[in-house]
């Protein structure tokens, strides 16, 4: 430790000042230096631009004069397909959009056309507290993700390797709940696909206690870590007004002083029944948003521990035919069931017509699925409302006036999935 | 369901009912069940048909009406007035539910093999009405799966739901009793009436409006799953009648035809021969422009066509024959008849087209060519006949042949075929391969009518749309475009860049057209479940 | 929930410009005219009963197909959703523009959020925003041709920069 070590966790708020041998800063910009706006283009194929965004920024010496940001990269043309495909056919594309967080998702999307059916209070409870347990499994694997690329991409490799271990022990565990550790494709219209496994209590149990650990040993390393406190603290400040003008919400949102989670302003599911707090940031910058997005992963574990021990036995799936496929041994030996299971995987369910906008917490903030039915078993339009897209947008405006290299633990911190923004 | 009503020349005498709490009106004489279908109250059937008399067998229909004791179908109750018609009551649903399940206790579990699947009317209303698990477990009656009733047709006697449609098709449109049903109860059968099979022309009408899987074509069996495919409507190009169909297809390739409703033209039926049409679309198709017996790019085709034509007016004008085909659109043969007449200043041009075939009064007309009225009111008495442009190759009047439209003129060996030996020059477009396209100098590519925006005139002298429902064979343009370049080879101007401009121009010169219209924009639909048709 | 929201809007404006109103699935919305698009959305962000500072969605629906029942509606509907933090509730807008006058007012000088939302709009149906500081094309590329996600756009359809694949007749 130097005698430049400061030791408070204080924000460093001391205008900096470089020392260049036997000039100062100031002296460069005298007038025989002939100087121009260079136009730096950051991505979209670059280590930090994850989620592939191009970022075509003008800088004047080190600092960003404006930033032009350019998404559109993973553009995979979710609304277009969903219009083609059966409600149950769009789960696969609701995985693919904030892929590291599919749970969420599909628990979105399923919400959306529960509503728009009218069967939101006729969805069997175990499965609403299994909604509620993969889905804080999920926000948990995201938040580790951001958490770990943001400190890697400012050099604590370390921070990624512990993130991506504990995050590989949840992908793992959802991966024997249904299959897959990414693309879960679990939930149903009415339910979800499969039950929870054997013995999945005891080992999401283990898995949480765990990820306690791991969730210290990154705390250590990072929070009162010089390197990583200065090239976080004070940096992209997104205030509260610009947060509310431009639609962020979660962990961003939240971290600008916005108190607001839907979880806890318009409870969905069985999240009433849960006691947890919501972390506010107060200054908005690449901190704070650190900060939220760590003691939110505190607080998903609280709510896993309390959904764990409340969760019912009994059905995991809507028993109306119309919604839900019958058991596969009625299928093959009742001509009723046959043609339930044909009707409803060839024709998809039958959503009369109408149109509803359904909102849910998802890791990066609300996340809402605007669904437009004709009368068929087929969406007429299946619209997301990105959270991250919000976020990416603010970005114009708080990218100018940083240096070239706080863009990256700003863009980290956000979270932009381009899965998620760019569908 | 719609059904298009003719234009009636009295004002019907209208009685006042209440279906569901709101009150409507409706002409004397109206089904009830049409009635509460046209509102919104959807009333599920499987026996009724608008076009065949309703036997009210399948006793799906059923509608609690105030003041009955019980439920009544209300495919046989015409509307009355100061009618209270419930069809949303309970013991109405409930005995929907209940018809069902009796109909679904012997079903066969064929979904996944039978053809229906897709546009099946049980699974249908299943869905939309029943949606119960099976109550019962025992043994199901077995019958007869996979008969071979006819030369078009199979049969599987366990899917049959009995509903009589078949029955009512054979006797009342086809006038020919070669179905009926056997045995009673539980081991009731469809089968072939004795001594006959089912073998009348209009035998796959059966097929279309059987509502299960029990009926259906050799044809489409096992060939292509229903919800892939997409209709377009258009106008069957088998003979004059101009029966409006629907044109089932699915990447480029046409699948079926199934009859569309047109009260003054066809009803909802069609004949199997026209069904068929779709065939030629698909087979032997010359796909690319040919000159000197070898394929070339189309400029260079209408080059050579262009310079043919030009030394054989420069020569003698008298001595050049222009093919017209009956076969073709009224747009094609306007843009022909305008090159030929205005622009080339021919008086005279020939007419093409396939053979005088069989006819009945029920729908088939001897005239196997769809626009043959439309032929002769644009070449307005200008025209010749075959024989005659054979007599005039014989002879030698004609040198230099122009032929649009290769049906009919193909074959070498049939009674009409042309003598060729003292033609000196031979252009022509067509849609199919033969032997005149093998011994033309230029052979331009054409599409046919499945590929084809345009129009027919029927023998009733109704001016039908015709819509494109696949993408032209190989580099086939429609007539209309290939014209237009030939025109300008030839130094006339005569620039159509689509087919509604054709049209247009048309209508405003031609009497006949006066009252055609060209209809909106259609995008093609995607056939998702039962209820298009049937 | 929402119904004040409603209330004041149709309260505030009653020269008919707003043109419907109602709550389907428990969400409340209101149909705007076209004329009243940019002062309806500043009252509804000001008035301190209805308060919705939060932009949350603008999208689009493209009704070609679906107008069965009323063949003159528009064919384009511009759909806003907004939210207000400080009440806790939400309203849907509509905005309707026909096929050959496609274009709507923008909202950028209302909400700064708005300013991709209209941009993706415009890049993925083709209605323009009057007013728009920057309108071009935001998840397609610059030489994209066409509107993909209009009814009449098949998914199939080939772009010209896009190489055909060998041995496709497509």
């Amino acid at each position: 430790m130097d005698d430049n070590h400061d030791s408070t966790l204080a924000p460093s708020t001391l205008p900096r000042k470089v020392v260049l041998g036997f000039q100062d800063v100031e002296d460069l910009t005298a007038p025989d230096l002939p100087t121009e706006p260079l136009p730096l283009n950051m991505g979209p194929s670059h280590p930090a631009m994850h989620g592939t965004v191009r970022m075509v920024l003008e800088v004047e010496g080190e600092r960003i004069s404006s930033a032009d940001i350019q998404i559109g990269y993973l553009h995979r043309c979710f609304e277009k397909e969903s219009e083609s495909a059966t409600w149950t056919q769009v789960f696969p594309y609701t995985d693919r959009l904030n892929y590291i967080s599919p749970m969420l998702n599909n628990v979105g999307y399923a919400m959306a056309v529960e509503k728009l059916l009218g069967i939101t209070k006729e969805i069997p409870e175990r499965a609403q507290f299994i909604r509620v347990i993969v889905g804080e499994v999920s926000r948990i694997t995201d938040h580790l993700t951001c958490l770990g690329a943001s400190a890697m991409e400012l050099g604590a490799f370390t921070v990624f390797l512990y993130a991506l271990k504990a995050r590989e022990w949840l992908f793992e565990l959802l991966e024997e709940v249904c299959g897959a550790r990414l693309t879960s494709t679990y939930l149903r219209v009415g339910g979800v696909a499969y039950d929870l496994p054997p013995e999945f209590d005891a080992k999401l149990r283990s898995i949480v206690e765990r990820t306690q650990v791991v969730l210290s040993d990154i705390s250590k390393l990072l929070d009162r870590n010089r390197i990583f406190r200065d090239r976080m603290d004070g940096i992209g400040i997104i205030t509260r007004e610009d947060a509310v003008a431009y639609g962020i919400t979660g962990p961003v949102g939240r971290s600008t002083g916005l108190a607001y989670d839907v979880r806890k302003d318009h409870p969905y599911l069985v999240y009433d029944r849960f006691d947890f707090d919501v972390p506010v940031g107060s200054v908005g910058d690449n901190f704070d948003r650190y900060a939220v997005r760590v003691e939110e992963i505190h607080q998903s574990i609280r709510i896993l521990d309390q959904a764990l021990k409340q969760i019912p036995a009994g059905p995991f799936m809507h028993p109306d035919p119309r919604i839900s496929l019958p058991p596969k041994n009625e299928v093959y030996n009742s001509i009723e069931a046959m043609i339930a299971h044909f009707k409803n995987i060839m024709d998809g369910i039958h959503v009369p017509s109408g149109e509803v906008y359904s909102f849910t917490e998802a890791g990066n903030g609300e996340l809402g699925f605007y669904l437009v039915s004709d009368g068929t078993g087929r969406p007429w339009k299946c619209r997301v409302r990105p959270p991250c897209f919000s976020a990416t947008e603010v970005l114009t405006k708080v990218l100018p006036g940083l240096f070239i290299a706080d863009v990256v633990p700003t863009f980290g911190m956000i979270n932009m999935i381009g899965g998620e923004c760019d569908r | 369901m719609t059904t298009t009503t003719p234009p009636s020349t009295t004002t019907p005498e209208m009685v006042t009912i209440t279906i569901d709490g709101k009150t409507h009106q409706f002409p004397k004489g109206t089904v009830l069940l049409e009635a509460c279908n046209a509102v919104g109250a959807e009333v599920p059937f499987f026996c009724y048909h608008p076009g065949l008399s309703s036997p009210a067998v399948c006793r799906q229909c059923l509608v609690d009406v105030k003041g009955q004791p019980k439920p009544v179908p209300s495919c046989y109750t015409p509307v009355a007035d100061k009618m209270e018609v419930m069809t949303r009551s309970p013991r109405a649903v409930d005995v929907r539910r209940q018809m069902l399940e009796f109909t679904l206790v012997n079903h066969p579990i064929d979904c996944p093999i039978c053809d229906k699947a897709g546009e099946c009317m049980l699974q249908k209303q299943y869905f939309d009405w029943d949606a119960k698990l099976a109550r019962n477990d025992g043994i199901k009656v077995h019958k007869a799966k996979v008969v071979d009733i006819g030369p078009h047709i199979v049969l599987d006697q366990e899917r049959c739901i009995l509903c009589t449609r078949c029955i009512r098709v054979c006797d009342e449109v086809a006038k020919n009793h070669q179905l009926e049903m056997a045995q009673r109860g539980d081991h009731e059968v469809l089968t072939t009436a004795p001594g006959h099979q089912l073998d009348n022309p209009y035998s796959l009408n059966t097929v279309d409006v059987c509502p299960v899987g029990a009926l259906t074509a050799k044809d489409f069996r096992f060939s292509m799953r229903v919800w892939e495919l997409y209709t377009t409507p258009s106008i069957c190009p088998g003979c004059a009648t101009g029966c409006n169909v629907e044109v089932h297809h699915s990447r480029g390739k046409i699948h079926r035809l199934v009859p569309r409703e047109n009260l003054a033209v066809n009803k909802q039926w069609m004949c199997d021969e026209g069904r068929f049409t779709y065939k030629r679309v698909h087979a032997q198709r010359l796909a690319a422009p040919f000159s000197a017996g070898a394929p070339v790019e189309w400029d260079r085709a209408l080059d050579d066509a262009g310079k043919l034509l030009r030394a054989a007016l420069d020569a003698n004008p008298l001595e050049v024959g222009v093919v017209m085909n009956a076969q073709s659109t009224n747009e094609d043969l306007y843009a022909l008849a305008k090159l030929t007449f205005d622009h080339l200043g021919l008086g005279k041009a020939y007419l093409a087209g396939l053979d005088q075939g069989w006819s009945d009064d029920i729908l088939v007309s001897a005239d196997k060519n769809p626009n043959t009225a439309g032929a002769m009111a644009i070449g307005a008495g200008r025209l010749r006949t075959l024989l005659d442009l054979a007599n005039d190759l014989k002879s030698g009047a004609v040198t230099t042949l122009l032929v649009v439209g290769t049906h009919g003129v193909l074959a070498t060996d049939a009674p009409s075929a042309l003598p060729l030996d003292k033609l000196k020059r031979l252009v022509v477009i067509g849609t199919h391969r033969g032997h005149l396209t093998e011994v033309a100098q230029v052979a331009m590519p054409l599409s046919e009518w499945a590929e084809s925006d345009g129009t027919f005139t029927n023998r009733l002298g109704m001016v039908q749309r015709v819509r494109a429902a696949v993408p032209a064979a190989g580099d086939a343009l429609p007539g209309w475009e290939i014209l237009s370049h030939l025109a300008r080879k030839l130094g006339a101007t005569m620039d159509f860049t689509e087919a509604k401009a054709v049209f247009a121009e048309a209508k405003s010169k031609l009497p006949f057209m006066k009252e055609a219209d060209w209809g909106r924009v259609q995008l093609p639909v995607q056939l998702r479940f039962a209820g298009s048709r049937g | 929930m929402a119904q004040i929201v409603l209330d004041q809007l149709n309260a505030k404006f009653t020269g008919g410009e707003i043109l419907e109103s109602g709550t389907t699935h428990g969400d409340e919305w209101a149909r705007i005219r076209r004329d009243a698009w940019i002062a309806a959305a500043t009252f509804l962000r000001d008035d301190p009963a209805t308060k919705m500072e939060m932009f949350i969605d603008l999208t689009c629906v493209d009704r070609l197909g679906i107008r069965g029942g009323k063949p003159d509606a528009p064919r384009f509907d511009v759909v806003v959703h907004l939210y207000s933090v400080s009440h806790k509730h939400r309203v849907r807008l509509y905005c309707g523009a026909n096929e050959d006058d496609a274009w709507v007012d923008t909202l950028c000088n209302v909400w700064a959020g708005a300013n991709w939302y209209e941009r993706e709009a415009y890049d993925l149906y083709g209605v323009r925003f009057k007013g728009h500081p920057d309108l071009r094309r935001i998840l397609m590329y610059p030489e994209f041709v066409g509107h993909p996600l209009r009814k009449d756009y098949p998914k199939e359809k080939r772009q010209p920069l896009v190489r055909r694949q060998a041995g496709s007749r497509e």
